[in-house]
């Protein structure tokens, strides 16, 4: 410690001289102490205090409105996750570890056909076991539901008709598992068998029975549950282009795999309210949900969040076993328990669609891309689920990070007869961005220049504009790159490998928070709110409905709350299992948790530490503004001995209050642009990332492993950067398990061929690359202390790294995903065919030579790293708009500067005949428009 | 999901467990044996042949050797996989069973006797429903076979344990013991073509323990398993080879993970003009592929596992005898 601090942590020789007088500065803190382990003040950690604000913390980005507010408490530093010590002790509660006494365990009798009527349901045999005490059909809660508002489309059971293998079609509740078992044998049902559907792209034709019925909005008779038509930008920039590439791909559906199973209780309290126990992501819309379909208002209603064990968005729509459950324990006046099997947690599903994508994209003479033109054609499955906004994702996603000179985007979700796709990591965007990523790496080949370069050459900077109008604050996304070029000595590998080794790059791009909260205006009620309460005893309770489901946002709530206080983290209590406590919080999905919660909780936070400094101003006649906080003491700042405890300040605050409370909340700033579809991606941030990823492929086996991952992501500000690292990890292993060998099979008849964990494969730790994380903090404006998301989008740019890297391993393109064996040795071997009938060791390794293109490229990289960091900086606040790069003027509206710039939202008549697949959806009227309705 | 009620048994001598079998085949009570129980219990989880009794020979004394001449039925996957005793062939192919986890529990016996799977019917009870069920468990049906329909005959389950080709290219030889006494039967004769009946065991039978013919420690050789996942997964093929160094006559290679049951793939060898010779690797490598017909019902696709098989083959013999240069 530097002499000039006179209270000194440590106290290590006692506070008393030999004379027995006390020595200042190293004084106890007066009894009952002010909280914490420690007695003594600690140091005050100027490493974790930024240079804006006289730390050492260094600020390449720049400074930060927050920065005022860091203490060097908990901000940037590793810390294991606040609830780990309840995991790794088996103390956690999962759904299925929640006992009421007197409990009864409710099964569900599922859909043994893909699709059919249910003509009758006669449940008196059911009945009459002895030992089942309720059961429930569809008739019993006629009301729908569905995560989105737009899309309300599912019941509890089966209501007239079943919509695939394993559908709900009624439950029971009994004594037992085995005799709730027995009595599902029981059901007499009569059922009329439909034509079901499995084909994505026979959805796109007219039926007898669609699955889903809409109305007058419903798109002819088909299966189209949700089109997409969006145009932007100069369609004339694509003629005569200098390199294009198109690219078909086929990717089939992943599931979550998560470790917990669904599970859930229900019990009605004596009072006649429901407690619903679920591992939920998104309590808010179960909640919301049930009170529908049990026709009981929310506040009769506490959702109590169990711990989740994994999520990933197959826990965030309301289910209808929750329902179930509440309906059969309302039956038997007993509280009732589902827990799932892994095949009923396959039949749930919502994982990520399996997809067709067709991807087009030209670049022009000087290697700008002057067009991405994609396709997207996704397989809804039986439901709605989120479909409605993975249908936009799939294509507005990809308007960044770079600078585009138009963009088209027809995108299409069908409905099928098979378990609903749904929200999974990185929503939406992981498809579209591989197929994108692979298209660059092929354009660049085609101009032989290096695929790092054309991406640096084409970044859109720091507080920019995409073309569909986004808004972007802070971007390192030239940082990630240039961090991941160096670490993986990209130069001295790429394409001089020898056959069977690979290297690859991929980038990625995610919102930060979805800009809409899905049930209300984001102009009149704030995205997250946050409370806090601190008693006498000092400890600061926090409620918040921020579900953890083991990313960590209890642990991110809590250090921000310990920075901006200056108490050690072990003083903050974060509440928020339950629905009763919990300020309203729309949970965990669109990566929205950090950077909304944190903000309210900072907000909160900041209230208390207002009422703290001026108790303090009160005793020590300093004001605020020279005050320090730090480790649970608030002094003068220079005269560090002239202070008060935190919980001296805090006992003076509460004088005449009691405790002391306050309600912090975030609101998004209006954004965006007014085009239909205009709200689907926008975000208040953006998260940025590359990866570099090496493989070694077998070549006569097809087997491909990846050896090495350097994984750059840009996440603002890593609040915990242990945290950061784990989630890039396990994004890499979980888009690992796209790329190489997971996915939902479904056979000949249709049927989910591989619910289990053994048959679907995801990757273990034999097949887990060394992965090197790098953080990147370009320090968000608009961040909690600067952070951004770090959930999903390091989940993005691993599949296209590997699929370029095969490509560098063994000069084959594949874009069937997965990468299986198979699929990896079929294409050797139509390629060994077309060459020749030569051996696959025998393969040629491509090479690069260097065009004239690529001194072009290094020398707008470089003059556009100066103009980026500048940007990032403030020190260059002028306009920017996706165009810039074109020629146009950031100034005037583009429509003004040249004739065809578009912006559309529903295709013209005489662009019909040329759509693609997904497209296609647009040649049907809606019923609507055909005088049909019903 | 609830694994459904049965009676277990636990005899302590070899003698006990016949006469238990013997009681339950003259009351026709149905009954399975059970050794580590990571084959048998993962299906009756499913529901799938559940049997009135289970007879478990973990308490059985005197089965679980584990010595060059003598492996006993008993003998745990994991203590060969590490043991030094055992000929290395068997001990790295044991090693490829499964997960560390598991093979602590498996056991060499239940390896052999591995019950033949199939994707239509290693499901749950509500899954197999939804197919309405299949021929190896039709649930009093009459069910057809899904991978192969219109015979209702034959069961093409495949058979996926890793251990048997090695047994085979060793010259193992079977000791089995029953109620009508004991007898013995080389490993390459066990198996049985049908995915049902499996092998030729008779109803209260059960191994006792595999031998190996003196000179078995000269031979050397190698087993190559495809699989998706090096941590756990099932064969997806296997080739087994081994010879006795310096006499290419004692060749002997074997495949499993292709049909329902493995085979030693004598015919192909005896078939090349003049024997077996170095340069003829490739050669037998494809006349093996040529011979296994494999079918839909894995996690690969068959034509597929079929390729595969030249290239296990190849990489077998050329580990064990030189690239044959
Ligand atoms: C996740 C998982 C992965 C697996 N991966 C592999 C793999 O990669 N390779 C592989 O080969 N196997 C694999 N297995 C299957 C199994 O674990 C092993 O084959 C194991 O060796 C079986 O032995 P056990 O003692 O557990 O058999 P059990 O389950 O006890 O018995 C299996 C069958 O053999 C019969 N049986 C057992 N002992 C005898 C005996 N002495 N005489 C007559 N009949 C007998 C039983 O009645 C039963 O029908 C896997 C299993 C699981 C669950
Ligand atoms: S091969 Fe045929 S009979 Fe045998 S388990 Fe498979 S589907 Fe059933």
């Amino acid at each position: 410690m530097a002499g000039g601090y006179r209270q000194q942590p440590g106290a290590s020789s006692g506070g008393t001289r030999k004379d027995g007088k006390r020595v200042a500065g190293k004084q106890k803190f007066p009894p009952p102490g002010s909280g914490g382990s420690h007695p003594n003040m600690g140091p005050r950690d100027l490493d974790s205090i930024p240079e804006s604000v006289g730390g050492k913390e260094p600020q390449p980005a720049g400074s930060h409105i927050h920065d005022r507010y860091r203490t060097g408490t908990e901000v940037g530093k590793p810390r294991a996750l606040v609830d780990s010590y309840a995991k790794v002790t088996g103390q956690a509660w999962y759904g299925d570890d929640v006992r009421l006494q007197n409990e009864i365990i409710g099964k569900i009798l599922r859909s043994p056909y893909h699709y059919a009527k249910i003509k009758s349901i006669d449940t008196s045999k059911v009945e009459a076991l002895p030992g089942v005490l309720a059961v429930a059909t569809g008739a019993d809660a006629p009301n729908t539901f569905g995560v989105l508002p737009v899309t309300k489309d599912e019941h509890a059971m089966a209501v007239e008709k079943v919509r695939h293998v394993g559908d709900l079609v009624a439950c029971v509740a009994a004594v037992d598992e085995a005799t709730a078992m027995e009595a599902l044998n029981l059901f007499e049902i009569e059922w009329e068998v439909l034509d079901p559907v499995f084909d994505p792209r026979k959805g796109l034709e007219d039926q007898d029975e669609p699955i889903h019925w809409r109305g007058k909005y419903h798109v002819g008779t088909t299966n189209v549950q949700k089109r997409v038509f969006q145009e932007f930008g100069d369609r004339s920039l694509v003629v005569d282009p200098t390199a294009s590439s198109h690219g078909k791909w086929r990717m089939e559906g992943v599931h979550h795999g998560f470790t917990e199973p669904h599970a859930v209780v229900a019990h009605w309290d004596p009072n006649g309210r429901l407690q619903l126990y679920t591992p939920q992501q998104v309590p808010h819309y179960a909640h919301r949900a049930l009170s529908t379909v049990l026709e009981v208002p929310m506040h009769q209603i506490n959702v109590i969040r169990t711990f989740v064990g994994g999520g990933f968005g197959g826990k965030s729509d309301p289910f209808p076993h929750e329902m179930c459950a509440a309906i059969l324990s309302r039956k038997a006046g007993r509280p009732v328990r589902i827990t799932f099997s892994r095949e009923e947690v396959y039949w749930i599903n919502r994982g990520r669609h399996p997809s067709y994508i067709e991807v087009k994209m030209t670049a022009d003479d000087e290697a700008r891309i002057s067009g991405f033109d994609i396709d997207a054609l996704i397989d809804g499955g039986g439901f709605a689920s989120f479909g409605h906004v993975t249908s936009y994702y799939n294509g507005v996603l990809a308007t960044a990070p770079y600078e585009l000179g138009s963009f088209h985007y027809t995108g299409a979700r069908v409905w099928t007869n098979k378990p609903a796709s749904g929200a999974m990591r990185g929503h939406g965007a992981v498809n579209t961005r591989c197929a994108v990523e692979v298209g660059l790496d092929e354009m660049a080949e085609q101009m032989q220049v290096d695929p790092i370069d054309l991406r640096l050459a084409n970044l859109l900077p720091p507080h920019s504009r995409t073309i569909s109008g986004f808004r972007i604050t802070s971007n390192g996304m030239r940082q990630a790159l240039e961090r991941v070029r160096e670490g993986s000595d990209w130069d001295k590998k790429f394409r001089q490998l020898p056959l069977g080794k690979g290297i690859g790059i991929g980038c990625g791009f995610f919102i930060s928070g979805s800009g809409l909260p899905i049930h209300w205006d984001p102009n009149r009620f704030p995205h997250a709110t946050v409370h806090i309460q601190i008693d006498m005893d000092g400890g600061v309770t926090v409620h918040t409905g921020a579900a953890d489901i083991g990313q960590g946002s209890t642990t991110a709530v809590a250090q921000v709350v310990s920075e901006v206080l200056a108490l050690p983290i072990e003083m903050i209590h974060v509440r928020s299992h339950e629905s009763d406590t919990s300020p309203v919080d729309l949970g965990s999905y669109s990566s929205r948790v950090t950077f909304m919660n944190a903000n309210a909780a900072i907000r909160a936070a900041l209230d208390i530490r207002e009422k703290l400094l001026n108790a303090a101003w009160e005793m020590l006649g300093y004001h605020p503004d020279v005050l320090v906080l730090n480790d649970r003491r608030i002094y003068y700042k220079h005269d560090p001995a002239v202070g008060v405890s935190y919980l001296e300040a805090l006992h003076k605050a509460q004088e005449d209050k009691g405790s002391l409370i306050s309600s912090g909340a975030y609101r998004s700033p209006p954004m965006g642009g007014v085009h239909k579809g205009a709200a689907a991606g926008l975000a208040p941030a953006y998260s940025f990332s590359a990866y570099i990823a090496e493989v070694d492929v077998d070549v006569e086996t097809g087997l491909v492993s990846c050896t090495n991952v350097w994984a750059a992501h840009d996440c603002g500000k890593a609040l915990n950067p242990l945290a950061v690292e784990g989630q890039i990890i396990g994004s890499c292993h979980m888009g690992l398990g796209q790329v190489l060998s997971e996915k939902m099979v479904y056979g000949r008849t249709g049927h989910l061929q591989n619910p289990n964990l053994l048959e679907y494969k995801i990757p273990s730790v034999h097949e887990m690359p060394h992965v090197t994380p790098i953080i990147i903090e370009s320090s968000d404006p608009e961040g909690p202390f600067g952070a951004k998301e770090a959930g999903e989008g390091p989940l993005l740019p691993i599949l296209p790294a590997v699929v370029n890297a095969v490509y560098d391993a063994i000069g084959v393109r594949i874009r069937t995903l997965p990468l299986s064996m198979d699929v990896v040795w079929k294409a050797i071997s139509s390629k060994t065919r077309s060459l020749g009938g030569i051996e696959a060791t025998e393969l040629p390794s491509p090479r690069l030579e260097h065009s004239l293109l690529q001194q072009t490229l290094a020398e707008r990289g470089a003059q556009h790293r100066e103009r980026d960091r500048r940007r990032q900086r403030s020190e260059d606040t002028s306009a920017y708009v996706n165009g810039v790069l074109f020629g146009f003027d950031p100034d005037r509206p583009l429509e003004d500067q040249v004739e065809g710039w578009k912006s559309a939202v529903e295709p013209v008549p005489e662009q019909l005949a040329e759509l693609g697949l997904a497209g296609k959806a647009w040649l049907k009227k809606e019923q609507r428009q055909m005088g049909g309705d019903k | 999901m609830l694994m459904p009620p049965f009676h277990l048994h636990h005899p302590s001598t070899i003698e006990e467990a016949c006469e238990l079998a013997a009681g339950f085949l003259e009351t026709k009570e149905s009954f399975d044996w059970v050794a580590g129980g990571t084959d048998l219990l993962p299906n009756y989880k499913w529901h799938i042949n559940v049997k009135q009794h289970v007879i478990s020979l973990a308490r059985v004394q005197g089965i679980d050797t584990i010595s060059m001449h003598e492996i006993g039925a008993m003998a745990r996957l994991g203590s060969i996989a590490s043991s030094r005793d055992v000929h290395p062939l068997i001990a790295q192919a044991a090693g490829k069973v499964a997960s560390s986890l598991i093979r602590n529990n498996a056991t060499l016996g239940g390896n052999i006797c591995l019950d033949t799977r199939c994707f239509w019917f290693n499901q749950s009870e509500d899954w197999r429903r939804s197919i309405d069920w299949c021929h190896k468990e039709d649930c009093g049906t009459g069910s057809d076979c899904r991978v192969i329909p219109n015979q209702n005959t034959l069961c093409v389950a495949t058979y996926q344990g890793d251990v048997a080709p090695s047994l085979m290219v060793l010259e193992g030889l079977l000791h089995i013991i029953g109620p009508k006494g004991e007898r013995q039967i080389p490993v390459d004769e066990f198996f049985q073509l049908d995915g049902i009946t499996r092998n030729v065991l008779e109803e209260g039978e059960f191994i006792l323990k595999v031998t190996f013919p003196e000179g078995v420690e000269n031979r050397v050789g190698s087993y190559k398993k495809l699989r998706v996942r090096e941590s756990w997964d099932f064969p997806e093929a296997g080739v087994a080879a081994s010879w006795i160094e310096g006499d290419l006559s004692s060749l002997r290679i074997a495949s499993t993970a292709l049909e329902s049951i493995p085979r030693l793939h004598q015919q192909e060898i005896d078939k090349l003009d003049g024997g077996f010779s170095t340069d003829k690797i490739l050669q037998l490598s494809y006349a093996m592929m040529k011979s296994i017909k494999p079918v839909n019902n894995t996690a690969l696709p068959p034509r597929y596992r079929k390729s595969m098989v030249k290239v296990l083959a190849k990489r077998c013999l050329q580990e064990i005898l030189g690239d044959g240069e």
